[in-house]
C-alpha cells in the first residue's frame, strides 16, 4: 500500500528558528486600518454629459503586523487588494487613510529613505535592462543604490552562487528563459541587502524545478540574512513550502491571519480520497458525510474509487480504517481541497 | 555629481541597447535625416520664394530654424524619457520600478530614455545654424557665443518643462493627452520662424505659456544684429531664464502629481 500526500495537506510547516526571534514582539511592519479606493471612470452613456464615476474599494480597513525575519504569505483571489497592499507598503501608492510604519518609516512620505531598505520583485514586470548583459544591469543598480564597491562584489558573489547565475551574467536579459529571468530579478532586488523583500507572484509561470529551487533560495535568504519576506501568490504550495504564517485577503478585507494548518482546518470542509483496490472494488456501505465524487455514483473509468468526505463529520483515521476493512488497498491518495475551494468556502462563511 | 555620473552611465547603457540592432538603428537614423531635411527644405522654399519675411532676411530665417532645431532635438536626444517614453513608462509599470529605488523620479525618468537617432536632426539644425550665420554675416564675439549657448540650454529646459505637462496628465489618467502637443510640437513648428511675423494672440502664447520667443528669439535676434522689439542688451541674457522657470514650475507640479499616481495592474 502506498499513500501519497500531496503538498498542501498535512504539512508540518518548517518553522525555521528565526534569527531574530527576540524581535518578534516589536513588529517591523505595522499596518492599521488601511483604506484605499480607486475612481474608475465608466464609459459615457447616451444622453449623459459627464461620465459616471465608480468608486472601487481596493482596501477596506486592513490591519496587521509583521515581525522582523518573518516569512509571510499573502493570498487572495484576483482583485482582492494584495498588490495594492504591496504597492502602499513599498511607497508606490498613497492610501486614503490608515497608518503604515515599516521599520518606523511611513513609506509614501519618506519614499527615498524607505526604498533604500526594501527590495521588490514584481512577477510580471522587469526591473533590469532588457538589451544589456545582466551584469551591466547590476553594476548600474550598484550606482543607483550607492552600494560601496567591496560590499557589492561580496554580495554579488554570494547571490550569483546561491542563484546559480554565474554562467548567465554576460547574457542579455531578453535571451533568458522565464525561470532564469526570475532568478536574475531576485539577484537584482537583493544586491543592496534589503531588510524587507516583497515578492509579487514570484513563481508565476515557472516550471516545477525552477519553483523548487526558487523556494529553496528564499528560505536560504531568509535564514542566512534575516530578510523579512512578504510574498503574494496564488500558489498554495509556495505558502506550504515557505511561510510560517499566512494572511488571506478578500474584497479588501483581511479574512484570516495565522498558521497554514489552522487555515486548512478551519475551512477545509470537504476532502477527496481516491482508493484503488486489488481486483474489483468491493461494495461499500457509505457512512454519513461521505459521498461518491462522480455525480452518477459510478466508479471512475480506471477502477478508482473517489470519495468526498467532511473531516469534521468523519475523521480521516476512521474513514481509512473503514476503507481498509472493505478489501486490499493497492493505492490510495488523499487530497486536500485546493486554494480556490478554500477561499470560496471562506467567502461563503464570511458572507461576502 | 553622483547623479550626473549615474545619468552618463545610463546613457551609455541605453546607447549600447540601441546598437544591439545596428541595421534598424542605421535605417531609423537615416529616416530622421530625411524627415528633418524635409523641414529645412520648407524653409529653403520660403526663402527662395519670398527672400525676406517681415524684416528678416533669408539667412536670418535659417538661423532661427537652426536654433529651434538644435534645441528641440538635443532635448529629444538626451531627454527622451520625458519627451517620448513617459506614457509607456506609466502604462508598462516601469514607473513603479522607479518608485521603489532611492533616487529622484525625474532623474530616473531622464536616465531611462535617450534617442540617439536624433543625431541627424541635430546635424541638420547645426548646418542650418552655420549657414544662417554665414549668410547673415554674423561677427561672433564671446558675448554672442555666450548668448547662443545660454539660449540653447534654456530652450532645452523649456521643452522639457512643456513635455512635463503631458507627463502630469499621464500620471493622472494613464493616457497621453494630444492637446499638449499643440504646445510642444506646435511650438516647435511655429517658433522655427521669428515671433514678430505672427499675430498678437500667438505672440502672447509663445511669450508666456510656452516662451520660445523669450528663450530663443530674443537672443537670436541680438546675435543677428537687430534686437527683437529693440529691447536692450541685458534682456538677451535675462529673458531666456524663463525656460528654467517653466522647467522648475513643472518639476514641482510633476512631483506633486506623483502623489496621485495610481499605478496599473499587478
Amino acid at each position: 500500500m502506498r499513500i501519497s500526500w500531496p503538498a498542501g495537506g498535512h504539512i508540518t510547516v518548517s518553522t525555521r528558528a528565526s534569527l531574530n526571534e527576540g524581535d518578534q514582539s516589536v513588529s517591523y511592519i505595522e499596518v492599521r486600518d488601511l483604506k484605499k479606493t480607486f475612481t474608475v471612470r465608466k464609459k459615457r452613456e447616451k444622453g449623459q454629459f459627464f461620465r459616471q464615476k465608480d468608486l472601487v474599494t481596493a482596501l477596506d480597513g486592513v490591519s496587521f503586523s509583521v515581525g522582523k525575519g518573518e516569512l509571510v504569505g499573502y493570498i487572495g483571489p484576483n482583485g482582492a487588494g494584495k498588490s495594492t497592499t504591496v504597492k502602499i507598503l513599498s511607497g508606490i501608492l498613497t492610501p486614503e487613510s490608515g497608518s503604515v510604519r515599516v521599520g518606523g518609516r511611513i513609506p509614501w512620505e519618506a519614499r527615498r529613505e524607505h526604498v533604500r531598505h526594501i527590495g521588490v520583485v514584481f512577477g510580471q514586470r522587469s526591473q533590469l535592462w532588457w538589451d544589456v548583459p545582466i551584469l551591466d544591469s547590476y553594476s548600474l543598480l550598484k550606482d543607483i543604490y550607492r552600494i560601496p564597491t567591496g560590499d557589492y562584489e561580496a554580495r554579488l558573489k554570494e547571490l550569483t552562487q546561491a542563484l546559480q547565475l554565474e554562467p548567465l551574467l554576460r547574457t542579455p536579459l531578453r535571451l533568458l528563459s522565464l525561470g532564469q529571468r526570475m532568478r536574475a530579478e531576485l539577484c537584482g532586488s537583493l544586491l543592496h541587502r534589503p531588510e524587507l523583500l516583497f515578492l509579487d507572484e514570484p513563481t508565476i509561470g515557472l516550471d516545477a524545478v525552477s519553483k523548487l529551487s526558487l523556494r529553496e533560495f528564499l528560505r536560504w535568504e531568509n535564514k542566512e540574512n534575516g530578510t523579512t519576506i512578504l510574498l503574494t501568490t496564488h500558489d498554495m504550495e509556495d505558502i506550504a513550502a515557505l511561510c510560517s504564517r499566512v494572511m488571506v485577503l478578500g474584497h479588501g478585507r483581511k479574512l484570516f491571519d495565522g498558521k497554514l494548518p489552522d487555515l486548512l482546518e478551519q475551512y477545509d470542509t470537504v476532502r477527496t480520497v481516491s482508493v484503488r483496490y486489488e481486483g474489483s472494488a468491493p461494495a461499500l456501505q457509505l457512512p454519513p458525510g461521505v459521498t461518491l465524487s462522480a455525480e452518477d455514483g459510478s466508479l471512475s473509468a480506471d477502477g478508482e474509487l473517489r470519495l468526498n468526505y467532511a473531516p469534521a463529520q468523519m475523521p480521516t483515521a476512521q474513514l481509512l480504517a473503514l476503507l481498509q476493512e472493505a478489501g486490499t488497498i493497492r493505492e490510495m491518495t488523499l487530497q486536500p481541497e485546493n486554494i480556490d475551494h478554500l477561499i470560496a468556502a471562506m467567502y461563503r462563511e464570511m458572507d461576502l | 555629481m553622483n547623479t550626473f555620473k549615474l545619468y552618463i552611465r545610463s546613457m551609455g547603457m541605453l546607447l549600447r541597447s540601441h546598437l544591439q540592432y545596428p541595421s534598424s538603428f542605421l535605417l531609423q537614423t537615416l529616416a530622421q535625416l530625411v524627415m528633418e531635411g524635409g523641414e529645412m527644405l520648407m524653409v529653403i522654399l520660403v526663402v527662395d520664394r519670398f527672400e525676406t519675411l517681415g524684416h528678416w532676411s533669408g539667412g536670418n530665417l535659417f538661423f532661427f530654424f537652426g536654433m529651434m532645431s538644435v534645441s528641440f532635438y538635443l532635448t529629444e536626444f538626451f531627454g527622451r524619457g520625458v519627451t517620448g517614453d513617459f506614457p509607456s513608462m506609466v502604462r508598462s509599470g516601469r514607473l513603479d520600478t522607479f518608485l521603489v529605488r532611492p533616487r529622484g523620479i525625474l532623474t530616473q525618468v531622464l536616465c531611462g530614455g535617450m534617442d540617439p537617432r536624433r543625431i541627424t536632426c541635430i546635424a541638420v539644425g547645426a548646418a542650418s545654424l552655420i549657414l544662417g550665420s554665414r549668410l547673415s554675416a554674423v561677427v561672433w564675439t564671446p558675448l554672442k557665443v555666450l548668448a547662443l549657448a545660454e539660449s540653447i540650454l534654456m530652450g532645452c529646459l523649456l521643452i522639457l518643462g512643456l513635455f512635463l505637462i503631458e507627463a502630469c496628465f499621464c500620471i493622472h489618467s494613464v493616457k497621453s493627452v494630444e492637446l499638449v502637443n499643440a504646445l510642444t510640437y506646435g511650438g516647435r513648428s511655429a517658433c522655427q520662424y521669428p515671433i514678430d511675423i505672427y499675430p498678437h494672440p500667438l505672440r502672447i502664447l509663445f511669450s508666456t505659456v510656452a516662451p520660445f520667443a523669450l528663450t530663443l528669439h530674443v537672443p537670436a535676434a541680438y546675435i543677428l544684429g537687430s534686437p527683437l522689439y529693440g529691447w536692450p542688451l541685458w534682456t538677451v541674457y535675462v529673458t531666456p531664464l524663463s525656460g528654467a522657470l517653466i522647467f522648475a514650475i513643472m518639476t514641482a507640479v510633476f512631483h506633486r502629481g506623483i502623489r496621485y499616481y495610481r499605478s496599473t495592474g499587478s
